[in-house]
């Protein structure tokens, strides 16, 4: 065997008493090992032992999903070490921001990564939305998937939210008051919930203590289980969405034309809508190395994103919480201003009904459409309708959130970005 | 059992079913009373909030015609002639604080208008500001009550000095 030398030292340890008693499989080098690589470890027997061809192609999924959850890993782990430091207390919270920037060895590139990591996983999650939408994979068998999926996109949101409430600046502070006033128009319960969110009348230390509880217990366990409960769909449901899956296997092949020189037999063809449905043995691979390796190099490569951005962007802090003047123009983070814009016409109907609306429609929306037609393919021509729809309301989204950011000025006048902004004449 | 139906698997017995909806309304009312336990926990019953009443000093110090914020209130203290009112600085729409203009006020959060009496002019907000209830207490100053709300021609009048 002329293995490299590194290779050849970890199959030593791998092999030993005390290698086999951590790892029970070396570097696989049969079929069989390469299965039970997958499932005699604790980490790897999520996945499956074998993957299909389809569900690897980069063009298909763009592995946004993926990203997403390499990305709520960064944010655990840079935001278990600021918790370190962090004290939610509005006298404390904006000088542990400055000792995290200017005195805390690495803290600043720490808050830069939280900070980045929380903006992409946002951008993410939602361009995995819409993949899923365009490529028609919420359809049956995985309708509860995509509900599951629109829960942690609102997730995502309210742990962006009461994240950027924390550092108890001038963003956060006139955050958590509009915030708590959109949620105060809700009917019925609003004023209520604004009442148990900011812990009284007025936004202060309770309201702080609450988002931090909300920020680092609660959403995130809430995120985390039910990603492990998204993955573990995933799988169910038959692996990722590809087309013509819904062909009966056993009518494809005649069965006494089975090949007689494979390893396989009739135990791994099925019928009904069981998760080895369309897997036609010859279109698998070992996920390992397939699919491991991949999975590996692209969180390298997350990783490296956040890092360049946390290195050469530093995360914006803005002056300490001031309860008496907002900032002029008072603007959220790109992701919200879209809603903001809307806002700004109606706190009502921007804010809490067509903010339900779209949410609800979105998880009713694999109960409505239930034609089976154009699973697996990017902008399949049988779902002309559903993609059109689903586009012009993306594009409406964008559209608002691009006049929020760019055609809004001093007291959300109407600015156009290329002319000179009017001074600010009134107020501080 | 019932002897009629021996064979029948649905077949329940009357103590069978007592146990069956006791054991379930016992299940259902303890995930409720948890639930609304844990929800009334979290609902505060002592407020460490500032007082909604607060002095506003001597009515004298107002000159007439002005229109003074307070900042730690968020109020505007109107006078014209011996008449004194409080308008709230804090804007109907979603709570920012308002500015005050040569024809009113203007909120800078989402750009709601409103005139010097408070009532919206343009914009989002959906309602006017609020007037605030003022007297006078007992050692001659303002005394205002944020959590009284008056019309917006509701005055504390003053005798004027002769």
């Amino acid at each position: 065997m002329n293995a490299p030398l590194l290779k050849r030292l970890w199959q030593t340890f791998a092999r030993s008493r005390v290698g086999r008693s951590i790892f029970r499989v070396g570097l696989p080098e049969s079929n069989l090992e390469r299965s039970q690589a997958m499932t005699s470890s604790f980490l790897l027997h999520i996945q499956p032992a074998k993957v299909h061809k389809h569900s690897l192609k980069a063009g298909y999924s763009l592995g946004l999903g993926l990203i997403s959850l390499y990305l709520f890993f960064i944010l655990i782990g840079t935001g278990v070490l600021l918790m370190f430091y962090y004290v939610p207390s509005t006298d404390r919270a904006y000088n542990e921001m400055k000792d995290l920037q200017f005195v805390v060895s690495a803290g600043l590139l720490i808050r830069n990564m939280h900070r980045w990591a929380a903006h992409l996983m946002v951008l993410f999650v939602m361009l995995h939305l819409c993949r899923v939408f365009y490529t028609g994979a919420y359809k049956h068998p995985r309708e509860f998937n995509w509900v599951m999926g629109v829960g942690l996109f609102l997730l995502t949101l309210g742990l962006s939210f009461t994240g950027y409430l924390l550092p108890w600046d001038q963003l956060a502070f006139w955050a958590i008051t509009v915030g708590t006033n959109i949620a105060g128009y809700a009917p019925i319960i609003g004023p209520k919930v604004k009442y148990l969110l900011l812990g009284g009348n007025v936004v202060g230390q309770e309201a702080l203590t609450r988002f931090y509880a909300l920020h680092v217990i609660v959403l995130p366990t809430l995120a985390l289980i039910m990603v492990a409960v998204h993955l573990w769909r995933v799988r169910k449901d038959g692996g990722l969405s590809r087309p013509d899956e819904s062909g009966d296997v056993i009518e494809q092949i005649p069965l006494g034309q089975l090949p007689t020189n494979k390893s396989y037999g009739l135990m791994e063809l099925a019928r009904g809508t069981t998760p080895q449905v369309g897997k036609n043995p010859e279109d698998e691979v070992f996920s390992w190395p397939h699919l491991v390796f991949r999975e590996i190099l692209l969180f390298l490569l997350v990783a490296a994103v956040v890092l360049f951005l946390a290195i050469f962007w530093n995360a914006p802090l803005e002056e300490y919480a001031n309860p008496i003047y907002p900032p002029n123009p008072a603007k959220a983070p790109w992701y919200f201003l879209g809603l903001q814009e809307l806002v700004s016409y109606s706190a009502f109907w921007g804010g809490v009904v067509i903010p339900g609306l779209l949410v609800t429609a979105l998880v009713l929306l694999p109960y409505l459409d239930r034609a089976r037609a154009g699973v697996g393919r990017w902008f399949a021509r049988e779902r002309v309708v559903a993609n059109s729809i689903f586009t012009i309301c993306l594009l409406a989204a964008i559209v608002f959130t691009i006049i929020g950011t760019y055609f809004r000025g001093p007291s959300w006048s109407w600015v156009e970005p290329w002319q000179q902004p009017p001074a600010i004449t009134e107020g501080r | 059992m019932n002897p009629s139906t021996p064979n029948d698997p649905n077949d329940i017995s009357r103590r069978g079913f007592f146990k069956l909806t006791l054991g379930w309304l016992a299940g259902t009312f303890a995930i409720i009373a948890s639930a609304a336990g844990a929800v009334r926990f979290l609902v505060p019953n002592v407020l460490f909030e500032p007082s909604q009443i607060f002095k506003a000093g001597k009515p004298e110090d107002l000159a007439d015609g002005s229109v003074t914020f307070l900042e730690d209130e968020r109020v505007f203290l109107v006078r014209q002639g011996n008449t004194y009112r409080c308008l709230s600085a804090i804007c109907t729409h979603l709570g920012c604080t308002v500015n005050r203009t040569e024809k009113g006020y203007h909120c800078p959060c989402h750009g709601s208008v409103f005139d010097d009496q408070g009532n919206v002019k343009s914009g989002p907000a959906p309602r006017g500001l609020a007037w605030f209830q003022v007297t006078l207490s007992k050692d001659n100053r303002l005394l205002v009550d944020k959590s009284r709300m008056v019309a917006a021609d509701k005055y504390l009048v003053l005798p004027t000095k002769v």
